[in-house]
């Protein structure tokens, strides 16, 4: 394949100021229970051609199926006409220098999820399911578990070649609870139906969703009858994983350089973030360290080489609380006078085409210690754990973010149980009221399967590292 | 190869055994151009097929797909099927799939368009530039997409099903941001490219990107609103999801659990999935090949009806009404994909706004996510458009708010509507292009509750 490339590679070179060719294989295993039956057991495999060219400054994407070298060729000259249909881009420069991508790459995995047998994956699922059950008012019990497979070998016109194997695993319970005009939910390890990494099997059959799940329906249950969180401006202490999406939606998808210079504008939105913004833009507090590491073991936006050929690395976007960088491509880099590209070109499968993505947006780990640490120095507040609903502004800037469930902070302890929290805020000075953020024993990679971007709409898989932390002054109960 | 003949292979391929199989194909011809700041960006041109099988054991029901299409690959896929659905019967017994539907004949519908299947990108080039040109002489910068599909679904079951349907879709937006950062927006969808005029539509969006005054901010509350069919579209996509849906429903996840035949919005609404209606994106059938009936999901005001599939259908003690969004049942449930709310007697939004004196008037939303789904309660932010009310006329731009309310409150809260509803649409496309949307006009409600 990577010689068929190469040499469909060099047939471009002559007709495009740039062209780049992926052949993606991927395959998908996907299972579900549902209230003790088993709701959902497939597999879904696809392959096929992407290739790009840029000409005159415009690009042409096409994508056509199958591993066959007519097909390619065919993507190819359907991505020429596409290019040259379009009005041309006056002043438009070259893309940033890269050193052409060479080798291989793949996920380190210990047990290959798919050689699994179903049955073990369905007996494992069963119990958790099972175990969330017994009290009637928990309506709705699931279990979730999936694999993803992906082979990638990419080539350019500048000499690139290099191929990728990405293997993802994860999953997740959740029970609802329900009475005549409520519906409470809880769920393990996270919400958004699972968790998943870049990992073999060993990740889900160590996630104990067995063990927590009796937690779970009891919590679920526990949610119907607890008191309202109360609303005011109060200290608020995030769980990890609501701190990995308030990352994801406030820092992650504004520091996306298309969304910057207003090339998203018209669907993912713009950001409060402006270029000149960069080394001068107080975005939070002292406490606030964020890097995009594209080398994050176990995180789903990790790899080889980006999908324009750009190796995978790692970068400050934030530093004690000052904005460092954007996450780019080469296109955009070279744009606002990078000298390189952030390795941030990431596309869902090979029918759709690169575009910049997060790639694990990391919160790096402070020195608050211990969660109960944490607590134990909180006067007063709520802590919330796990992620209900999320809402964002097209510059993300106000947001607001539900929580299944959150705990009162008295003096230091955690104390009761309280149903509908919610808090909203502006991205900067939320960030700048963060105070405290828990050791790196605290501090996992969160990962997200249903990240929307781009047209037509790409569903991008992308990790969070993240421990809890605290953020004083807080707008609490505006839903 | 028809995309059906390709779905009688791939039902040969499966064995049938004692529960049946169903092959779904579909193949998808796509072209997407999008821009930015009046020039373009990026596009793409997609050429694939998805062959899905289904296959029944102990009345477990077993899945895989494949886009590849010669004989190999197909019985690979049979195999993996039928490894899930016996998998699935080992490990938990058998199950009660009621077997896959028997056929029924599917109503001609009227989905296809040859020009558009062309998917000409000169003509979505000609688009870009009408667009770039407006915006120039209202000194504004031109952004969105502009895109056409040619996507043909065939399934054949064991059960004798053998349908097939060809359905093309054209879809044109075009934001327009002014220099201070204002924007506007104006949408167009249908069957057919000849739905498209983007030099109107370019228009109707500089016009609100340069619509004269500052922006005010207005501080949080309940105001009266105007919204705009783009944004009433949206809202009505949010209750498809979770409350029109027979599997919500049957789990009491529902706002209409319990509740069917009970008052829920006011006697304004008239809502009803009418996948057959002009305006709409038209489907013959759904994932199961079952004929896709009318159906009223709200009569003046009332709760009448949830969507069904065979899955939730017999949960319910019900048939299935022809919205399956996969064979043997879908973890998300069965969903309306094409609402129709009746209009009112107002001639147009500025009709609505007249009997405001201080309100609020909203062209679309954004980021629209449930917050308590069995309260339809939901959040979200106006955009591209939202302006102040003021003794009957939209007087001035507002800086853009957050609304945290109930999508049936709203509902609940309507005054009345415009006369002449339009097909909104998103045109976001992930997955396998399907296209939809809501045909809904203008609609004023007594109030909304704006949080920030």
């Amino acid at each position: 394949m990577r010689d068929l490339l190469a040499e469909l590679m060099d047939a471009a070179a002559g007709r495009a100021d740039y062209a780049d060719v992926r052949h993606v294989s991927s395959l998908a295993e996907t299972m579900s229970t549902r209230n003790g039956h088993i709701d959902l057991v497939r597999r879904d495999g696809e392959e096929g051609f992407g290739v790009r060219v840029r000409i005159g400054g415009a690009w042409g994407f096409a994508a056509a199926r199958g591993s066959e070298r007519s097909v390619a060729e065919e993507a190819l000259e359907r991505a020429i006409a596409v290019a040259e249909a379009q009005p041309r881009v006056q002043g438009a420069g070259p893309l940033v220098p890269e050193q052409p991508a060479q080798g291989s790459w793949a996920t380190a995995v210990e047990i290959d999820p798919f050689e699994v047998p179903l049955e073990d994956k369905l007996e494992l699922m069963l119990a958790a399911d099972e175990g969330m059950r017994g009290d009637p008012r928990v309506t709705l019990t699931m279990a979730q578990f999936s694999a993803y497979r992906q082979d990638k070998v990419f080539a350019s016109s500048e000499g690139a070649s290099c191929e990728q194997r990405v293997v993802e695993c994860g999953g997740g319970i959740a029970a609802t609870a329900t009475s005549e005009d409520d519906a409470q939910v809880r769920s393990y390890p996270g919400s958004h139906r699972e968790h998943v990494a870049q990992a073999g099997w060993e990740h889900f059959a160590g996630l104990g969703l067995v063990e927590n799940a009796p937690r779970v329906g009891e919590e679920a249950v526990a949610l119907l009858s607890a008191p309202q969180c109360p609303a005011g401006r109060m200290t608020v202490v995030l769980d990890g994983e609501q701190t990995a999406l308030q990352v994801h939606e406030s820092v992650g998808h504004a520091l996306e350089l298309d969304r910057v210079l207003g090339r998203e504008a018209s669907y993912a939105g713009t950001s409060f973030v402006q270029v000149p913004d960069l080394g001068s833009l107080h975005y939070g507090s002292e406490h606030m360290n964020v890097m995009a590491d594209a080398t994050s073991a176990g995180g789903l936006g990790s790899f080889g080489w980006d999908d324009e050929g750009v190796a995978g690395h790692a970068f400050p976007l934030v530093s004690g609380g000052v904005l460092r960088g954007f996450l780019s491509s080469r296109e955009s880099a070279a744009e606002i006078g990078l000298e390189r590209s952030g390795g941030c070109m990431r596309a869902e499968g090979f029918s759709r085409q690169p575009i910049i993505r997060m790639t694990n947006v990391n919160l790096l780990p402070g020195d608050a210690g211990t969660l109960d640490d944490l607590i134990a120095d909180t006067d007063s507040g709520v802590y919330m754990e796990t992620n209900r609903s999320w809402s964002i502004d097209n510059r993300r800037l106000h947001f607001q973010f539900a929580t299944e469930v959150a705990w009162e902070i008295r003096s230091g302890e955690r104390g009761r149980l309280l149903r509908n929290p919610s808090y909203a805020g502006i991205t900067p000075e939320f960030w700048n009221r963060l105070d405290a953020v828990c050791s790196e024993s605290e501090w996992r990679l969160w990962g997200l399967l249903n990240c929307g971007k781009g047209e037509p709409g790409q569903a991008m898989h992308v990790s969070h590292g993240a421990a809890p932390a605290r953020f004083r002054d807080v707008q609490v109960g505006v839903a | 190869m028809t995309a059906l003949e390709l779905a009688e292979r791939a039902l040969a391929a499966a064995r049938a055994g004692d529960g049946g199989a169903l092959a779904t194909v579909t193949t998808e011809r796509s072209l997407m151009l999008r821009y930015a700041r009046s020039r373009p960006t990026q596009s793409t041109a997609v050429d694939d097929l998805t062959v899905e099988i289904a296959v029944v054991r102990a009345g477990r029901v077993g899945k895989a797909s494949t886009n590849a299409s010669d004989d190999d690959s197909l019985a690979r896929c049979a195999r993996e099927a039928e490894a899930a659905a016996v998998a699935m019967a080992r490990s938990a017994g058998e199950d009660g799939y009621p077997g896959f539907p028997e056929p029924r004949p599917v109503p001609a519908c009227d989905t296809f368009d040859a020009g558009t299947a062309e998917l000409d990108a000169a003509k979505g080039g000609a688009a870009l530039a009408q667009a770039f040109e407006v915006a120039e002489r209202h000194g504004v910068e031109a952004h969105g997409t502009w895109t056409v599909g040619d996507v043909e679904t065939a399934i054949a079951s064991s059960s004798g099903m053998a349908v097939s349907e060809r359905a093309t879709d054209a879809f044109m937006k075009v934001v327009c941001i002014a220099t201070d950062g204002r924007s506007g927006y104006a949408t167009a969808a249908g069957k057919a490219l000849g739905a498209i005029d983007p030099a109107a539509l370019a228009e109707r969006s500089a016009a609100k990107a340069t619509f004269s005054g500052e922006p005010v901010d207005l501080p949080p509350g309940e105001y009266p609103v105007v919204l705009e069919p783009a944004a009433v579209g949206e809202l009505l996509a949010m209750l498809a999801w979770q409350t029109f849906n027979g599997l919500a429903y049957v789990e009491d996840r529902s706002a209409f659990s319990g509740r069917l035949g009970q008052r829920l919005a006011s006697p304004a609404i008239n809502l009803s999935d009418s996948p057959r209606f002009p305006r709409t994106f038209q489907h013959g059938f759904d994932a199961e090949g079952v004929p896709k009936l009318p159906l009223p999901l709200i009569q003046d005001g009332v709760a009448m009806n949830v969507v069904h599939d065979t899955v939730t259908g017999a949960l319910a003690g019900a048939a299935s009404t022809g919205h399956a969004t996969a064979p043997g049942g879908s973890t998300y449930g069965p969903i309306a994909t094409n609402l129709v709310l009746v209009g009112g007697g107002a001639s147009d939004a500025a009709e609505l706004c007249r009997h405001i004196e201080r309100g609020v008037y909203v062209t679309r939303l954004w980021y629209v996510n449930p917050v308590r789904p069995k309260e339809t309660l939901l959040t979200g932010v106006t955009r591209d458009g939202t302006f102040l009310i003021e003794d009957g006329e939209v007087t001035r731009p507002l800086v853009d708010m957050r609304f945290t309310d109930s999508a049936l409150g709203l509902l609940e809260r309507t005054q009345a509507l415009g006369s002449a509803p339009v097909l909104t649409s998103d045109g976001e496309f992930y997955g396998r292009r399907f296209a939809t949307g809501a045909v809904c006009p203008p609609l004023r409600a007594a109030s909304m509750r704006f949080t920030g």
